[in-house]
This record gives structure tokens, sequence and C-alpha cells, in this order.
């Protein structure tokens, strides 16, 4: 089978898709009526007003905590299959993870030793 | 008890892991709390950096111990070793391997003893860095899979990263900056180079994969040879970039340059010598068949013009440098390239893995001191860095300006030290590959490479500094002077009696690279 | 397909494409964030090269426990480069790395 039609299926799939995303944009622009009011325009904020520019700058403890969830919950990943497969890996098993998750543990209490957990300083 | 010789197998990683816990522990619990305004807590020349200092090189000498008496035993005779294959290779390659990362790694963590407390840099997480970053190195060493390969990979960098950027200053950040940006690419490239390998051979063992790799152009062959290429290319490629050979050299003076020095020894040590341990593991154990291995196709060729590249280019710019630092830094380019120069000469000699773990070896030990003579020159806030600020260093103190010649002379490759031999070996197993070119090249290039090495040695003895310059004045550290007497008695010791050692270094040098 | 291998191959050329994407980002810009996404879209298009070329060898899971510690190992990259992003942004009030040039001959 050549490459053209191979691919032409995907190809397809493209154009069908753009047709019908300029469809309902375009038809939406020419068709619907207009009618802007200054509450209209305002950002979506649940109903209340927008309060401050949009340039805020978050604090830079969300950037530490974030980071550190996401370092230790990746790490949950390794769990879960020794989990499904417990009985089949056996005390070798049990042995690497626990080793895996007092290495998990010396490095929490380190984290926290350090300060880095400290939300209010 | 295969289990408890399993366990043996694979002490020297247990010993520097479970060293690195209790470190992380001994640092954290150690030390006050932060102060309940958030101010924090300087001690600043408390000696802290040095007792972990010494900590850190204990439990790696012990590693060390441990791998050495791994060699004594024998890894062949343990029975459980084999269970470990090939996620991680126990042989005498790793063994070796082992030994010489935990000595390099070792010798750092003295460095950084000393260098961490005279400069009062408060930051004693890079001693498990450091253990983390050896921990890595020796993992990588043994590595018999390309899942081992990239974890072991990234352990090692990612804590080499940290450690660049110990120091918060605008230098430090931006080498670490460069060197994180670059190295995160090359870990990239050589990954996708492992998943396509992975695809075209259906292994992720580099054994596995070598076995597919030699089916290529058999009838119901199902290897594509292109793929495997490309992948070679990729994963290739993302090792000479930890190796620092040209072309992929570029982050590796500004990186050493703003590095702490401690940590720029390590880059240049361990990080270095484990790369081609790996580099070595993946061209002979997945590409050693002929059809990507020979003169006419395959590696061997781009190799030998990247290794003439390499050391070509870093002895012509390391000549250039007005920093001593920087100059090392071109000069570990330049020593990139001799062991290249090994590495492809074992395609055809039976030396040339043993001439590249000599080489390996002598450079280790003439890096580390080398290093630690540069440190030892500088002061609290007048670190010596340029030749200007060694003018007269060997009137005024000719002890740590011998020993700095000496780490010198031997890096330059001039006999009765161990770069000599190192050199000779790399030489002789290039002739006995029959590639006289590279060899004359070789030659011709540490004739180049001594004139700035030498040049040091002139602003040291013959030159005075000018009357309102600063004069540098030597640092007293134990710690760093214990190193530099380690590394100075290897140079010398190895240097006058190569063949003490000749035996080990072949032995393991001919372990089959993959199982 | 000759060059990616059969079953897998749709997937291949999204995970090629995606790499290219990366690499070709990673060499362009001078952002060192978008550098940074740079070189996590190499890691993830790894990620979807592996998990789909386990169709092609099923018989074990290696393409998936592969992209699991690529993942982790992504995780504690993207961290350690963050905060040296984060560090060089205190000190320069800039996250371009053509900025970073005071280390020069």
């Amino acid at each position: 089978m050549s490459l053209v039609a191979h691919y032409l299926p995907l190809l397809l799939v493209f154009l069908v898709a753009a047709a019908i995303c300029a469809t309902f944009w375009l038809g939406g622009a020419l068709v619907g009526r207009k009618n802007p009011t200054a509450e209209k325009l305002m950002p979506y904020e649940c109903g209340n007003d927008t309060e401050g520019g949009r340039g805020i700058r978050l604090h830079v403890k969300f950037y530490l905590t974030a980071i550190l969830f996401v370092v230790f919950d990746v790490e949950a990943v390794f769990i879960y299959p020794w989990a499904v497969l417990f009985k089949g890996l056996g005390w070798v098993g049990f042995a690497s993870m626990s080793a895996f998750i007092v290495a998990l543990l010396v490095a929490l209490i380190y984290v926290w030793k350090k300060g880095a957990l400290e939300w209010e300083t | 008890m295969t289990w408890w010789s399993t366990l043996f197998a694979v002490s020297p990683l247990v010993v520097v892991a479970l060293g690195a816990l209790l470190l992380m522990l001994a640092e954290a619990l150690g030390r006050p709390a932060p102060a309940a305004d958030g101010a924090v807590v300087t001690d600043v020349g408390s000696g802290r950096a040095g007792e972990l200092g010494i900590g850190s090189a204990v439990v790696l000498f012990a590693g060390g111990v441990f791998a050495l008496s791994l060699w004594m035993v024998g890894p062949e005779a343990l029975p459980g070793a084999e269970g470990l294959a090939p996620y991680f290779i126990v042989d005498r390659f790793s063994a070796f391997f082992g030994v010489m990362l935990c000595l390099g790694g070792g010798l750092s963590a003295l460095l950084g003893g000393g260098y961490l407390d005279e400069h009062g840099i408060d930051r004693s997480e890079f001693f498990p860095l450091l253990l983390w970053a050896t921990l890595g190195a020796m993992a990588l060493a043994g590595a018999g899979d390309l899942l081992t390969l990239f974890v072991a990979l990234e352990t090692m960098s990612i804590g080499v990263y940290a450690m660049v950027g110990l120091r918060r200053n605008g230098r430090a950040i931006e080498a670490a900056l460069k060197y994180f940006l670059l190295g995160g690419f090359a870990g990239a490239l050589t990954l996708f180079g492992a998943a396509l390998l992975y695809g075209a051979t259906g292994h992720t063992d580099l054994a596995g994969i070598g076995a597919s790799v030699g089916t290529i152009g058999q009838p119901g062959s199902t290897v594509p040879a292109g793929l495997v290429l490309v992948a070679m290319a990729l994963v290739v490629s993302g090792l000479l970039f930890k190796v620092a050979a040209v072309p992929f050299h570029m982050w590796t003076p500004d990186a050493y340059e703003g590095a702490p020095t401690p940590a720029t020894t390590f880059m240049a040590v361990a990080v270095k010598c484990a790369a081609f341990a790996i580099l070595l593991r993946v061209l002979f154990g997945a590409f050693a068949d002929e059809r990507v291995a020979s003169w006419g196709t395959g590696w061997p060729p781009v190799l030998a013009v990247l290794a003439v590249a390499t050391m070509t280019v870093g002895n012509l710019i390391a000549g250039r440098q007005e920093s001593v630092k920087r100059m090392l830094a071109y000069s570990s380019i330049a020593h990139a390239g001799y062991a290249l120069l090994g590495v492809v000469a074992a395609m055809r000699s039976g030396m040339g893995q043993a001439s590249v773990l000599f080489y390996l070896l002598a450079y280790t030990v003439s890096t580390v001191g080398a290093f630690g003579a540069l440190i030892l020159c500088g002061r609290r806030g007048a670190e010596a860095v340029s030749y200007e600020d060694l003018a007269g260093i060997g009137r005024r103190h000719p002890v740590v300006a011998l020993a700095f010649s000496l780490f010198l002379v031997s890096l330059a490759g001039i006999p009765a030290t161990a770069g000599f031999f190192g050199k000779l070996g790399v030489f002789l197993a290039a002739i006995d590959a029959e590639l006289y070119v590279l060899a004359v090249v070789g030659l011709l290039n540490s004739f180049l490479g001594a004139y700035y090495y030498l040049r040091v040695l002139v602003y040291m003895y013959m030159r005075e500094p000018s009357p309102n310059a600063p004069r540098a004045v030597p640092m007293r550290s134990g710690q760093v002077g214990v190193a530099i007497a380690v590394a100075a008695l290897l140079v010398v010791w190895w240097g006058l009696f190569p063949l003490s050692i000749g035996a080990d270094v072949t032995a393991a040098g001919s372990a089959p690279m993959a199982r | 397909m000759i060059v990616f291998g059969d079953a897998a191959e749709h997937f291949v050329l999204v995970a090629a494409a995606l790499f290219t994407i990366g690499a070709v980002g990673f060499l362009v810009r001078r952002n060192v964030l978008v550098q940074l996404m740079s070189i996590e879209l190499m890691l993830n298009a790894a990620n979807l090269a592996l998990v789909s070329y386990n169709r092609l060898h099923a018989t074990e899971m290696t393409g998936h426990v592969f992209a699991f510690f690529v993942i982790a190992v992504a995780a504690a990259e993207a961290s350690v480069g963050l905060a040296i992003a984060l560090t060089f942004y205190r000190l320069r009030s800039s996250v371009y790395s053509d900025e970073a040039d005071t280390l020069r001959h």
C-alpha cells in the first residue's frame, strides 16, 4: 500500500474535523446576534466582580509545595504494581519495597526538618 | 546462601546508599531548626561541612573497600550475582569501576569538606548529593539494560546539576542552568534512542540487543537496520555529551568554571569515568557486531574522527585560556579525546579496553590532585583562578607548588607519572589496532598539551606577582591535604610501577561487556 | 512502513513528530521555561514510543514499566530544573538563556 493511500483516512479525518469546526465557528459569528454589555465582556469569575490585575504574583511557597507533591506523588506509582503482584513477589519483593519506602521516608524527614513544609513562615 | 552472596555482589552500592541516607538524616536532624521569623541560621565556619566531608569520604572509601573485596573474592565465583543481570552486571569491569568511582568520589568529598569550610558556603546538602551521584555513577558502570542505564544516568546527572548550582551566585547558577539544559537534552536523546532500540529489537538488555543486531541482513530477520542505526546514533550522542566529547562539549568550560571546585572535580572525574564505562558497555555489548562496528560502516570511523577533534580542539583552546580552572576544563575535554582513541582501538585490539581503564584511573588521580592543589592555592574571598594568581607560589609555598607540578606533569603525560603510562597504553593500543595515523595524532596532541600545563609551572616558579596584585595565600586544610597526598602517592606509584596493576586492568578490560 | 515496524507505526510516527517538535523547540527557543517544556516533550515522546512498541513485543510489559521509570525520573529532573530556573530568575530577573553570558573565556 502506498504512503498516500495509507494516510488518506487520517487526512480525511483532519479535513472533516476542520470543516466541522469552521462551520460552527463561522455560523455563530455570522448568524448570531451580538448585544455586548459591560457585564458580558467581563472575565467570568463565578458571578463576582473581578479583582486585581491579571499579572498577580503567586507566593513562591506554592511552587515548593507543588514540586514536593509531584516528586513524592510520582514515586507512589511504583507501589501500585507491587501491591497487585504482592503475593507472587514474595519476600524479595517485600524487602525491595520496604527499602524503597524507607528511602522515601528518609527523604520526607529531610524535607520536614529542612523546613520546606513550613507554611506559616 | 545465594541471598547473602547476592547482597555481597551489590554491597558497594548498598554501602553508599545507606551512607547517603544516614548522612541526610544526620545533616537534617543535627542542625538547629530555622528561627521563628524565618531567618536562616548560618553557621559559617563552624566546621560542619568538614565533618560531613569526612563522613561522606568514609562512606565512599568503605564502598570502595567493599568493591575491592568483591574483586578479591572474584565476581564470577558468586552464585547469586548472575540473577541480577542484565539490570546490574556484577563482573570485574563493574567492580573495577566501583573502586575507581569510590576513589574519585571520596577524594572529591574530602576536597568539598575543606573547600566549603574555607569559603563559608553553608550548603551541606552537597555531601548527600555527592553520595547519590556517586551511587548513580556506580550503577551506570554496571548497567547492562537500557532501563538501568537511563535511571542511573539521570541519578548521577540530577545530583550533579544541583551540586553545580550550590553557590547561589550568578556564575554558579548560570553554569548549573547551562549544564542542566544541555544535560537534559542529551538525556532525552539517549532515552529516545533507547525507545527506538526497544522497538527495533524487542529487547532492552544490551546482550539481547547485541544478538538482534547480529541478525541484521540474514534471511528471516525482522530487525530494521535503519532504525537501529538512528537509535545507536541517538544513544551514543547522549553518552558522548556526558564525556564532553566534541561536538557535544560546549557546556563543559562554563559548567566547570562556574561550579564550586569540588563539584568540578567530581564532574571531571566520576561523571566522565562512569560515562566512559557505559559507553564501552553499549558499544561492545550491544553494537559489537561487524555490521555496525567495522571500519567501513558503523561507529568506529565516526568515533575516530570525534576522538581526533576532541583532543585537538580541547588542547588548542586550553592553551588560550587565562583562567587555570577553565584551562583544566578544556584539558579534561582533551583527555576525553585520548580515552576515546582507546575506545576506537578496542574495536580491533585486545588491549584497547584495558588501556582506556588505565587511562581513566591515571586521569582520575591526576585530576583530583590538580583541582585539589588549585583549591589549596586560594583563600576565602580570594580563590586562585588565573595564571597571575599563581605567580610566585613556588618560592613562597613550595609544598603546594610541588604537588601541583606533579599532577600537571602527570596530566601532560611526562614519564615517571601515572599519566605517562595512561597515554602510552592508549597509543600502544592504537598501534596494535593498526591505527597508526591516530596514534601519531595523539602523540602530537600530547606535545601540544604539555605547553599549557608547563605554563602553570612557569608562573609558579619563574614569575613574581606584580607589586599591587593580591598575593595568593594558600589555605590550610587537613582534608584537602590528605586528598592531595593520596592522589600524589597513587600518581607516583602507578608512574613508577605501572605493571603492579597491569594484570588487574587487563582482567577488568577483558570481561564481556553484556550478558 | 519499513522503518518503524508494523503494528505500532502510527503511534511511533506521532512519537517521532513530538520528539522532533521538542528538539527543535529546545534548539530554537531561548526561554528557559519553554526549553524545559521541550525537554519534557522529548521525554514524553520517548514514553509514547515505548508504550506503543510494547504492542509489537506484547509478550512482556517491558515498555510500560520503562515508561513508569521515565515518568518518575522526569519529575525529579523537572523539579531540579525548575529550582535552577527560579534561582536564575531571582538573580537576573530574566528567563532567557541567552542572558546567561557572564561565563566567557
